[in-house]
């Protein structure tokens, strides 16, 4: 089931960032930045722009939309998900993503949404199959001590 | 007066901004038509965005042009908060139309490059254009920079719609 996210489910995405493995796919680094990336979380969630999935009482990911602060640049967006790794390959991660569409066309009239995921990221393939299309690629945005990761842009007209 | 011989010129000069800028930073973007090339659409947009733009001066992280010590552009490195991406940053460039033309541009965004790889150990640069039109294209192909990203319609005027280009260039 995917519902509104509430406030509180800033511990959830505090948990989600801190499971193995996530941050290799997200520019934070430390509980600062972690910190700093819940904060700006929570300024979206507050505009009722962020969805949270529930299985068996489990609240176990998180999509929210990027809302733009320039007027011109309203019409569209950058999103983020998240998926419990207890709960991945279970359709959770596509079925937030659809009803984040869904939130973006209907409620906040957006028009288009984009994404931005890191090369290494096996949930590319989720984005292709939900209709996502690569228009780009930053090269080497992501620095690590023993090498970089190039960052692909996507996004899907609504 | 030629390019070349305005920016070699002893009357023009580069230096760090200063939060004095502001003031000629905020009169530049309210020139009609300026706002066309950046993301803020109204006042209170315009009045943000030029105080982030002004913010990085405290790090020395941009730089000023002027002309018989007078401002006639600005460009500022957005510096990155975060360690995994502090390699590499986006930039901020603005040339007063009165010198627009003249090698001001060219002069700030190969000073800007100078500044990010020797004071800030930056390894990449780039910038969003909210126009394929912008004149800034030609500018920055002649300093190395290349697109890396298209996307269309990513800025909505009315009911208008331009893409937005991005454009890096590696800095090691």
């Amino acid at each position: 089931m995917i519902e509104e996210s509430i406030l509180e489910d800033r511990e959830l995405f505090k948990r989600l960032l801190l499971q193995p493995g996530v941050l290799e796919y997200f520019p934070m680094f430390d509980m600062r930045e972690i910190d700093d990336a819940v904060r700006i979380w929570e300024i979206f969630a507050r505009q009722k722009a962020s969805l949270t999935a529930v299985k068996d009482g489990n609240r176990c990911g998180i999509a929210f939309l990027n809302l733009q602060g320039y007027k011109k640049l309203a019409h569209q967006c950058l999103l983020t998900i998240a998926v419990d790794e207890a709960f991945r390959n279970q359709g959770i991660g596509t079925e937030l993503l659809r009803e984040l569409c869904i939130l973006a066309k209907e409620k906040f009239k957006l028009e288009m949404i984009h994404l931005e995921v890191y090369e290494t990221n096996p949930a590319k393939r989720l984005y292709e199959r939900e209709g996502f299309t690569e228009f780009g690629m930053h090269p080497e945005f992501i620095k690590e001590p023993t090498r970089y990761i190039n960052k692909i842009f996507m996004q899907k007209t609504l | 007066m030629g390019n070349q011989k305005f920016v070699e010129s002893e009357e023009y000069d580069l230096r760090y901004s200063t939060v004095g800028d502001l003031d000629p930073l905020r009169a530049w973007l309210k020139i009609r038509g300026m706002l066309h090339w950046f993301p803020p659409g109204d006042d209170q947009e315009l009045e943000n965005f030029a105080r982030m733009w002004i913010g990085f001066c405290r790090h020395n992280a941009a730089l000023t042009a002027t002309y018989k010590e007078s401002p006639v552009g600005m460009g500022s490195l957005y510096l990155m908060p975060y360690r995994k991406v502090a390699h590499q940053c986006m930039f901020q460039l603005i040339v007063d139309p009165d010198y627009q033309k003249r090698g001001v541009g060219h002069s700030l965004v190969k000073n800007l490059k100078h500044l990010a790889k020797t004071q800030f150990r930056q390894e990449y640069m780039y910038v969003e254009i909210f126009d394929e039109k912008s004149p800034l294209i030609d500018l920055l192909k002649e300093l190395d920079f290349t697109e890396f990203a298209r996307q269309e319609k990513y800025v909505k005027e009315g009911d208008q719609y331009f893409s937005r280009i991005l454009m890096g260039s590696f800095l090691k």
